[in-house]
Order: structure tokens, then sequence, then C-alpha cells
């Protein structure tokens, strides 16, 4: 007979600290319910007034991360070990906000022109947004498991938002029934390690892994199945089949969203996790990490080459993308510039694979989405600034010098060859070797005349959010790629003060 | 009271139904269907979490177990929801057909 008596837990409030720490998730999950209220009063004509609070919800947000970030320190615990309150979170939603003040900006040009301004859009993407920062933060099974989901669902809402749009419903339910077959992985795995080592909170479990000798296989399943969970989410080959069907079908400010923060919340958390809850098995999940970072950044890539659809391609770009960043993960146990790099190379795609995104939503005229590369073409003789935008957005997802891209790539290459794993490395050049062919094709179509037979596409009148989010993400590949040391020095504090560390 | 001795088959049944619920997901082609081998892992999880929260004697499992009906409860919302939102849309629910989009 087991124990009959369930030790009985003290009751136990979080304290006023507790609050303050959560303040940037709190203030936007407000944002979210103030956003719905207000959906009911605002006049339908109105409905940009609601993408104007959505952003103050976010610059308030942004205000507390930054606040934050000075006075974490080195990083505490917030409600009994399950949340951490560090630079490195305070880092990763910093990112996530600036990409969702981004989105929220183009929102409702784009909307408007595709009739879909609904008010619920905003409050969507504020709440996605609060899941992706408790992700960041999160230091149980339980938080990751709730945020996971609260990112998803709003998400998935969000990819259907076109509701008489076949395409769009057709991505949303995919999403939904893939994201939700990689949720089952993510809670069976976490039943696992939870029976294994007895503790749902990261930094437990990481005491526990260090003191066991043996290795239970049901642990190391687990393990393996929350990385098939996060894997999914972060679009890494073989668990990638949803995304560009999913980046497809969505609205493109959506897909712009989701290609992005999803990405960056998935990385955040599996840094978290795989470097610093489960460093303990290393040896045993490392091999499966090389070979999916490999086969990403082979299948990725191979496939944008087919490509003749815009968001296609960048929907193969961001998985092979995934694959160059899960280097930095495999192997940042053995080496501290791996978090770093990942860090680095989380911000430069933020910027940079937004910036690109922006110009197919600001430019996408009132029909068609602006998606076969045939609407690109010309576009340098129509609009020559938004072209010049988007060949410094391509050049930086190739990886090419001086833009934020070739710094990510080239830290994360760097931690691989420091750690011992050139291999590694040099599978990301060679791979990155052939993303110059795709990038370089849709940059200079921008600058090829239009074919005599053919009508143009009639790309939209520039905007002032539509012009302002592309200088800023203009700005933002040109200052990742020149002053490195501003985001290198943040990237690296950040990476020195992550949290189950500096309980160890 | 559940003894001791019953914990693998607990753990074994959480296994059998998390089987049947992936190669579900995998074979079946209903949308509704899928949806609900995905419930059928979900609970897969939560039996294992349950049942070792008991042999281990903490009440993690089960809290977490609450949380993950929850959250299944409303991701099946939405699901049925967008099956609705095809439905109507005049699709045949399968999942094989829903190719809109190809390579």
């Amino acid at each position: 007979m087991l124990a009959q008596a369930v030790p009985i837990v003290p009751l136990v409030t979080p304290s006023a600290k507790d609050l303050l720490g959560l303040l940037p998730e709190l203030i936007l999950g407000g944002g979210f319910v103030v956003l719905m209220l207000l959906d009911l009063v605002v006049p339908a004509r109105r409905r940009a007034w609601l993408a104007a609070f959505a952003f103050l919800f976010i610059a308030a947000s942004f205000g507390a991360c930054m606040w934050g970030w000075f006075d974490s320190g080195s990083g505490r615990a917030l409600y009994f070990g399950s949340i951490a309150y560090d630079k490195y979170a305070m880092f990763i939603n910093a990112v996530l906000l600036i990409s969702a003040a981004l989105v929220v900006i183009i929102s409702p040009q784009y909307l408007n022109r595709r009739g879909l301004h609904y008010g619920e859009y905003y409050a969507l993407i504020l709440a996605a947004t609060t899941g992706m920062m408790l992700l960041a933060g999160a230091m149980s099974l339980m938080v990751i498991f709730l945020a996971i989901e609260l990112l998803s669902v709003s998400l998935y809402i969000l990819s259907g938002f076109s509701r008489h749009e076949e395409r769009s419903q057709e991505a949303a339910l995919k999403y939904l029934l893939l994201g939700g077959f990689a949720s089952g992985f993510l809670l069976f795995g976490m039943a696992l390690v939870y029976g294994e080592t007895g503790h749902t909170q990261l930094q437990q479990i990481e005491a526990a892994l260090r003191v066991s000798t043996n290795v239970d296989p049901l642990l190391l399943a687990g393990v393996i199945l929350i990385f098939i969970g996060l894997a999914f989410k972060a679009s890494l080959v073989p668990f990638h089949t949803w995304t560009p069907d999913v980046y497809q079908g969505a609205p493109t400010s959506v897909t712009t969203f989701m290609s992005v923060a999803t990405k960056v919340a998935a990385f955040a958390v599996m840094v978290r996790v795989f470097t610093y809850t489960f460093p303990a098995v290393y040896a045993h999940w490392q091999a499966i990490v090389f070979l999916v970072a490999i086969a990403s950044m082979l299948v990725g890539n191979i496939a944008a080459l087919t490509q003749t659809s815009v968001k296609r391609m960048l929907a193969y770009s961001g998985i092979a993308q995934a694959g160059y960043i899960l280097i930095g993960v495999a192997v940042s146990p053995s080496e501290p510039l791996g978090t770093i790099g990942v860090l680095y190379y989380l911000a430069a795609y933020a910027v940079t694979n937004i910036g690109a995104f922006a110009v197919i939503t600001v430019m996408a005229g009132r029909g068609e989405d602006l998606d076969s590369y045939a609407g690109l073409r010309g576009l340098a003789y129509r609009r020559p600034y938004v072209a010049a935008a988007m060949g410094l957005f391509l050049l930086s997802l190739g990886g090419f010098p001086p833009t934020a891209g070739f710094f990510g790539k080239f830290f994360v290459f760097a931690a691989a060859i420091k750690s011992g794993q050139t291999s590694l490395a040099l599978w990301g050049i060679a791979t990155s070797a052939v993303s110059v062919f795709y990038y370089l094709r849709v940059a200079l179509l921008m600058y090829q005349r239009p074919a005599a037979d053919q009508p143009e596409y009639q790309w939209s009148r520039s905007t002032f959010g539509g012009s302002a989010v592309l200088l800023a993400t203009t700005a933002g590949t040109l200052v990742l790629g020149i002053l490195v040391t501003l985001v290198y020095s943040a990237a690296a504090a950040a990476q020195g003060a992550l949290l189950p560390v500096a309980a160890g | 009271m559940i003894s001791t001795g019953a914990f693998p088959y607990l753990l074994g049944l959480s296994a059998f139904l998390f089987t049947i619920g992936a190669a579900g997901v995998l074979i079946r082609r209903n949308p509704i269907v899928v949806l609900m081998c995905i419930e059928l892992m979900l609970n897969a999880g939560n039996i294992a979490l349950i049942a070792y929260g008991r042999f281990l004697n903490s009440v993690e499992g089960q809290i977490f177990a609450f949380m993950v009906i929850v959250v299944a409860a409303a991701e099946v919302v939405v699901g049925l929801a967008l099956v609705t939102a095809i439905f109507r849309l005049g699709r045949e629910l399968d999942v094989d057909d829903l190719s809109e989009m190809s390579e």
C-alpha cells in the first residue's frame, strides 16, 4: 500500500514581489481583456483605434521589461520556482514585444484591404504574445505546457482569421491538428520526466538528474518526447510539414507574427530546458538534436529552391533558419557561446524576417495576396525603397555581411567550432551557400522589367505605418550587422543570468 | 485504494492509449476523429501524470492533469469551430481533401 496521507501543503500565497516580476505578462494579459471589451464599444469604422490601444499595451509591457532587466539582477525565481525573473527572459520578452508591436502597426491597413478587420485580432495577438513571454520565463513543466497552449490556441484562431477563405480555414485546421498532436507528445514526455524525477520544476529536475547515476530509459523517452513537442513549434525537420501550408494559408500579417514570434519562444524554452535542465543527460540527446539540425538545414534550403510562392519560400527558409539556431542549442551545454549565439540569432532573425514579411504584407493589393514570385517582378521600378529594403532582408537571411543575419550565423557556427563540432558548422556553411540561390533569385526578380504581355501586380500605396515598420526593420538589420557589441553584450548578460544555473 | 503493484499496469495502459491516439491521428481521415485521437493522447498523458503522482505521493501530477483537462477542452472548442467553418464552406470533411495548397 502506498502511504495514505498526502502531505498537506501549507497555504502559501504569492508575494507582491512575485506579481511585480510578472508585470510585463500581466500588462499584456490585462490588455487582452481590455481590448475584448473595447471591441464592443469602438465603432466598426474606428477599429484602427484598437491597434493603437494594443500598441500602447505592448509599449507599457516593454517598459516593464526594461525595468525588469535592471531590477532582476542575477535573476530569481517567482511563484515558488515556477517562473524565472531573469535577464534571459527579459531579452526574449523584448524581442517578442518588438515583433508584436511591428505586426500591430502593419495590420490595420492590411486587414482593412482584405476585409478582415475584426477587433479580436489585436486581442488575440496580445494573448499569443503573453503565452510566448510566459514560455520564455517558464521554469516548471506545467507553466511550459500552459504557455505553449495559450500561444498555440491564439495562433490557431488567428490562422483561420479569414473566415470565408478556404485556404485560411484549411491552414488553421492543419495547424490545430498537428499542433494538438505535438502537444500530446509534449505532455506525455512531461509526464515521464515528472515521474522519473519526481518534480515538475526545472530547478528540482536539474538537481535530481545531477545526483542520479543511472539513466532510466523512460526518462530518456520523456526527454525525447519533449524535444519532439518543442520541435513541432519551432518547425524543425521532420516535424515541419505543417509550416508551408499554414504560412501560406494564414493572412500575411498573421504569418509575419507567427513565423518569428513562435520560433523565438520555442527556442527560448528549448535552451532553458535542454541546456540548463537536461545537461546531465546531454550525451543521450545530443545526437538526435544534431541530426534534426542537419536535416532542417538540408530539407529547408533544398525545398526552398523550387518554390514559386514568396510565403512558401520564406516558410522553408524559416525551417532552414531554425536548423541553424538549433546548432546553437545543440552545442550550448558545453559552450556558453552557443546560448549567446541563439539569442543573437533570434534577435537578428526577428527583425529580418518581420521585415521580409512586412514587405509582402504592406505591398499586398486589394484582391489577391502578394504571394507569387511574378507579383514581385519589377517592384524596384515602382517602389525603389521598398525593393531595396526587401533586398537587404534577403541578403541578411542569406547571411551576407554587414547585416544581422551574418553575425547570427557567425556566433552560432563559432560556438559549434569552439565546442569541437566543426562538422556541424561545415554543414551550416554549405547549406547557407545553397540558400543564396533562392534569396538572390527573388532579389533579382524585383529588379527585372515586367514582361510586356504580363500585367504588373497592383501594389498598394505606402502608408505611414508600413513605411515606419520597414524603416525600423531596415535599421535593425543594419544595427545588428554593424554595431554588433550592442546586442551581443546584452545577449551575453542574458546568458550569464540564466536561472537554473544560478541555482546550481 | 490502488496498490503499488498496479502501477506498472497503469503506466502500460497510458502508453497503450497514447499509441492508439498517435496511430489514430496518422491513420484516420475524419478531422473530428483526429481530434478525438488527440484527446486520447492528452488523456493518456493525464493517466501517466496521475499514476506517477499517486506512486510518488505528490500532488503535482494531479494538479497538472487538471490543467491539461482545461487546455484540452479549449483546444477542442477551437477545433470544432474550425470544422464547422469548413463544413459551411461546403467542403467534404476529409483531411486528405484539405490540399488547396500544394508543394
